[in-house]
């Protein structure tokens, strides 16, 4: 990664917060507040129902996305922070259920770490998704100035294979792969 | 001295060293001399066992003794050393250490502050170029040396420890390093200021460094949704605390500022920036003034009074918006709790805006929880405001009479009102008014009036509900209360627990002819937990009153002295709930019977005349009359509660009547599994009872629980049991003045343990069986650190234990091998010496295909997720690509909560390589 200095100042975001879906104590289907004491002493707070959960974007911008960090300046951010990617961007093809769309918010058009972002976008979402899953990952329309040769570098199999055997790069990727997932959240929280 | 060897070097500077102590007269006698010769010998000494010496020899001279001529010498031969980069080598059998050396170096360092001028350059220097270590070991002496050198070497060098600061507050390296460069450069204002009238003109403009900081963090601050303004803020927040007239300075560059910037309309989209900003500034105020609490500063003496106006006047702009609210908030907070500086009418003010936001706000956000944090902080010293504005909106809210079933919405405002009311309502006078307030809302739900007709089918269901939550909320806050040892608790036996024995007793009598609210179980578990709490926190003589009122309505059904309230209680129906042919409803009562004895003080005598045989009625009570598990479990307590404190005078009872207990409940094959199963629970609880208080004929009760492993139709139970006795329950426990001895646990451990691991290994299948559910039952109710030194042992066993057909064990065995492989070390070579098999154990438990329960998945994914971390590489190595592969197909569960394990665990995985 070069040291050049692509943004220098960028402008934060403050996380929005995810909307409580019901009160954790307004079990759906009943008119009784939850017994704390009841609760913890049978099956704890696992809702044993065997309804199947689909995957949905804010599970996928939570577990996957969300949290990644790059490394901008001295001081790093995660891209949620940046407004790189937010949970509306992903999106679910209508007619394939397994197809995904990922986009992506470069902050300033000549940012050299785009391909470096979408790439690790790209890792976490292979490690994180079910194999049924084609993930196409795109910069927003507009937003970069090499944004056709982006699209075409992030989305060619053999050139993200090829990425991930240069050693030096994937250390890298490791590093803003690392604060991912549950650790990182519990750090924050 | 060159050519001395150290030990000699180090004699020599021991003779110094006692001289300068002992005849340092005769030392400063000797003049130039003796200072001359000393930095000779000093020089190029590299020994760290000499260095300390010089060091401490050189701190005297440059304190005591005339050195203005040397002071370039000791400069030499002190700051050559800077920074210590000594690291001692392994087993030193000297024992310095870095952090010795530094520390004798640093009291050298600033003991003169001749060395201003020489030193500060060498400082800046290794700012600029240092290692972060370096860096840190700088700034903390830097922090030392600047007050001793001096506001006028400090004003010299003023610009450029300013521009190196500034790199590592703008652009940190790590959170420590900024930290300690904030602090440095308070210093450096406070060194520059503290004394200096002269750069105060006398409007109290600030002249030089402060004044030039502030401008560029100001400039910066013209953009507060940009990154840098965090650092910005970071450095005027740090002024905040250095001198009075510097604070000052920086209010009046900042505040007005950021008030422009919130009025201006283009910066409309910055608001909540700007207010994060503010927010941040007025909570450094407020930490500047509040370091003496008992010095109040007078009204209007706050630096920030000048402008509480305005902020006041945005920040209430500022609530009217989501986005600003929240900084809002917290700056209304740190507002609130600067002493001196808000008037009562101004915090009714802000009490009255902060309930506007609390009606506005449908959505379930925390808007809400940060709003009931700033008013419960405002009713803890102005409680008027609160009782007076927002407690009448929030309880007009509640409705008296509980939402149909079909209602969703409305229940959900209840129960959001009630979560409101329960953070709030902690404080005393708070509280009193919730507890009038519910009782009359009790009252309206449960008791229907008389003049609408009995009609069967009234669905009384949602009322018991609403009745139910009324009470949960009393119950928490009475819980916290009592938790931050709050002493209007004790009142409440007067004025709310007679109510709610009227309420329920009435309840129930009056069910015989037409259905009732109050009848239901739940009502009765949750107001149970009330008087409980209530009754745990009254005095020993106060506690005696109140149970004598209690027997006196449980058995002679005069109910006089424990009721109160608006319902009469029918003098027609007789209230005796240990009839054998009382309701249902009347005999689930004794859940608040139960509930009234078991918080008892151990000096506390039973108002019965023998003991024994009341307690021998209450055995025999439970295995004839029970109806439910309701009942049974509240008699179960009472027994526990009864024979933990007093088992030193019921030695007739604990041999005869449990022995025959024992052999006609449990022993007796003949008698019905189910019965049985009762009979060993209330076993249970009464060896648990004998059990935390040490008393012997505990083990004796153990025995013959292990005696029944034999027993197909109960052995599970009974293995259950045997675990199960020494677990936490919420009974037996100190607040309730139960009588507990420290490490009864570990106790039972060890002498259960050994027998379980010997049995499990040596009998026949079924009993085996038996043995590995025990285990897995203790392991999970006593602590780690009682058995953490047998997890070898053990380990082959809970292995089987993975086997066993039962969700509940298999999931409590994956979590104690979870808690046996994230801490200690000692235990790990166990876990490496079965990975294979527990790798290949927990994939299967981790499949949806092989595991239906939620639970066991998530616990076996978690394991899978921990092992690469405790685990060699080289062992896992075989399995990784099975683990790997088999893990994604757990990526597509179900379940939410499964998949986010596994994709933890998996990740986890794939990152592991050879170290």
């Amino acid at each position: 990664m070069s040291a050049e200095v692509f943004n220098p100042n960028p402008t934060v975001f403050a996380p929005l917060k995810a909307k409580k879906t019901a009160h954790s104590y307004a079990k759906p289907n009943s008119i009784w507040l939850d017994d704390v004491d009841r609760a913890d002493e049978d099956e704890g707070d696992f809702d044993q129902s065997d309804d199947p959960e689909a995957i949905d974007q804010d599970e996928i911008f939570g577990t996957s996305t969300g949290s990644l960090r790059v490394h901008y300046i001295e001081l790093t951010m995660t891209l949620e922070q940046l407004a790189v990617v937010s949970a509306p961007q992903i999106t679910f093809d209508p007619k394939y259920p397994d197809r995904i769309t990922v986009e992506f918010t470069p902050t300033v058009p000549h940012c050299g770490m785009s391909t470096f972002i979408g790439l690790s976008i790209r890792v976490r979402l292979l490690r994180s998704l079910p194999q049924r899953f084609k993930v196409d990952i795109r910069v927003k329309p507009g937003s970069h100035q090499s944004e056709h040769a982006l699209n075409k570098q992030l989305n060619d199999k053999e050139r993200v294979a090829a990425a991930l055997e240069n050693p030096a790069l994937v250390e890298v990727l490791e590093q803003c792969l690392s604060t991912a997932g549950r650790t990182a959240s519990e750090e924050e929280a | 001295m060159r050519v001395l060897i150290q030990s000699q070097r180090f004699t020599v500077f021991s003779i110094i060293d006692n001289l300068v102590a002992h005849q340092r007269e005769a030392l400063k006698g000797m003049g130039d001399e003796f200072i001359r010769g000393y930095v000779n010998l000093a020089e190029g000494e590299k020994d760290p066992r000499n260095l300390m010496l010089t060091f401490a020899i050189d701190r005297v001279l440059l304190i005591e003794f005339e050195v203005d001529k040397f002071i370039e010498d000791f400069f030499n031969i002190t700051f050559c050393y800077f920074p210590i980069t000594f690291r001692p080598p392994p087993n030193d059998p000297y024992g310095i250490t870095s952090e010795d050396l530094k520390a004798t170096l640093r009291s050298c360092l600033h003991a003169s502050p001749a060395f201003g001028k020489l030193a500060v350059p060498l400082f800046l220097e290794k700012l600029n170029a240092g290692s972060p270590l370096t860096k840190k070991d700088t700034l903390d002496t830097l922090d030392v040396c600047l007050p001793v050198y001096g506001p006028a070497v400090a004003r010299e060098f003023a610009r450029k420890l300013w521009n190196a600061l500034k790199l590592e507050i703008f652009q940190p390296t790590d959170s420590v390093t900024e930290e300690k460069s904030l602090k440095t450069f308070q210093v450096l204002i406070q060194t520059i200021y503290s004394t200096a009238k002269e750069e105060q003109n006398d409007d109290g403009a600030i002249e030089g460094l402060a004044k030039d900081a502030c401008d560029e963090c100001m400039e910066i601050l013209g953009e507060p949704e940009k990154s840098q303004a965090k650092h910005a803020i970071k450095v005027l927040c740090a002024f905040m605390s250095t001198t009075p007239s510097v604070a000052r300075f920086t209010l009046t560059r900042a505040v007005p500022h950021f008030v422009r910037l919130f009025l201006n309309p283009d910066e409309l989209p910055n608001r909540a920036p700007t207010l994060r900003l503010l927010a941040d500034l007025i909570e450094a105020a407020r930490k500047s003034t509040s370091e003496d609490p008992e010095v109040l500063p007078d009204e209007g003496n706050v630096p920030l009074s000048l402008y509480k106006d305005e902020v006041l006047g945005i920040l209430t702009v500022g609530l009217k918006t989501p986005a600003s609210a929240y900084p809002a908030i917290d700056a209304l907070k740190s507002m609130v709790l600067t002493g001196g500086l808000l008037t009562d009418e101004e915090l009714g003010f802000v009490v009255h805006n902060v309930d506007e936001v609390l009606q506005k706000d449908d959505e379930e956000s925390d808007l809400s929880d940060v709003c009931l944090d700033l008013l419960s902080t405002i009713s803890s010293f102005a409680p008027s405001h609160v009782t007076g504005n927002t407690l009448p909106l929030l309880f007009s809210t509640l409705s008296d009479t509980a939402p149909p079933r079909e209602a969703e919405a409305e229940r959900v405002k209840y129960w959001r009102t009630l979560a409101s009311l329960k953070k709030l309502c902690m404080q005393p006078d708070l509280f009193e008014t919730l507890v009038v307030r519910f009782l009359t809302k009790l009252d309206l739900l449960c008791v229907p009036t008389a003049s609408i007709p009995v009609t069967t089918e009234e669905d009384l269901e949602p009322a018991a509900a609403y009745a139910h939550s009324i009470l949960r909320t009393l119950a928490d806050v009475l819980s916290m209360k009592i938790h931050q040892g709050h002493t209007d608790v004790v009142k409440y036996i007067d004025r709310l627990i007679p109510r709610l024995y009227n309420l329920f007793i009435y309840s129930a009598l009056v069910s015989q002819e037409r259905p009732m609210a109050a009848t239901e179980p739940r009502l009765l578990v949750v107001a149970a937990q009330i008087v409980t709490l209530v009754s745990q926190s009254l005095s020993v003589s106060r506690q005696e009153t109140f149970v004598k009122a209690v027997y006196a309505a449980y058995f002679e059904g005069d109910v006089s002295g424990l009721v109160d309230g608006v319902q009469k209680i029918p003098t027609d129906k007789k209230f005796n709930p240990f009839e054998p042919s009382a309701s249902t409803a009347q005999k689930n009562l004794l859940v608040l019977f139960s509930a009234a004895v078991v918080a008892l003080h151990k000096d506390v005598a039973l108002p019965v005349p023998d003991e024994a045989a009341f307690l021998d009625h209450l055995l025999q009570w439970i295995s004839a009359y029970a109806e439910n598990a309701l009942q049974r479990e509240a008699l179960n307590h009472l027994v526990a509660a009864v024979v933990n404190r007093h088992a030193d005078k019921l030695d007739a009872f604990l041999s005869s009547s449990v022995d025959a207990f024992w052999s006609s409940q449990i022993a007796d094959a003949a008698q019905s599994t189910e019965a049985r199963r009762h009979a060993i629970g209330t076993f249970t609880w009464l060896t648990k009872a004998l059990l935390v208080r040490g008393h012997a004929s505990a083990m004796k009760n153990v025995d013959r629980l292990i005696e029944l492993f034999d027993d197909e139709s109960v052995s599970w139970d009974a293995a259950r049991a045997v675990g199960r006795i020494p677990g936490a329950d919420k009974i037996l426990t100190k607040g309730h003045h139960a009588i507990i001895k420290i490490l009864y646990a570990q106790k039972y451990t060890n002498s259960v343990l050994p027998r379980i691991v010997e049995g499990a290994k040596v009998s026949q299948s079924s009993r085996q069986n038996a043995y590995l559910v025990a285990l897995a039952a203790l392991i999970k109710s006593v602590p780690k650190s009682t058995y953490a030194h047998q997890m070898p042992s053990l380990m082959p066993l809970l292995l089987r234990g993975l086997d066993l057909p039962d969700n509940e064990i298999r999931a409590g065995v994956i979590d104690t091998l979870q808690a046996a492989a994230t801490s200690g070390d000692k235990e790990n070579d166990a876990v490496s010496e079965h990975a294979t098999s527990l790798v290949s154990t927990m994939l299967k438990n981790s499949l949806v295909s092989q595991m239906p329960s939620v639970k066991v998945r998530v616990a076996a994914l978690r394991y899978l997720a921990t092992l690469p971390s405790v685990v060699r590489y080289d062992i896992l190595h075989p399995q990784k690509a099975t683990v790997i592969r088999e893990l994604a197909k757990a990526l597509d569960d179900p379940k939410r909560v499964v998949r986010s394990e596994a994709v933890e665990a998996r990740t986890n995985w794939l990152v592991a390589t050879p170290t």
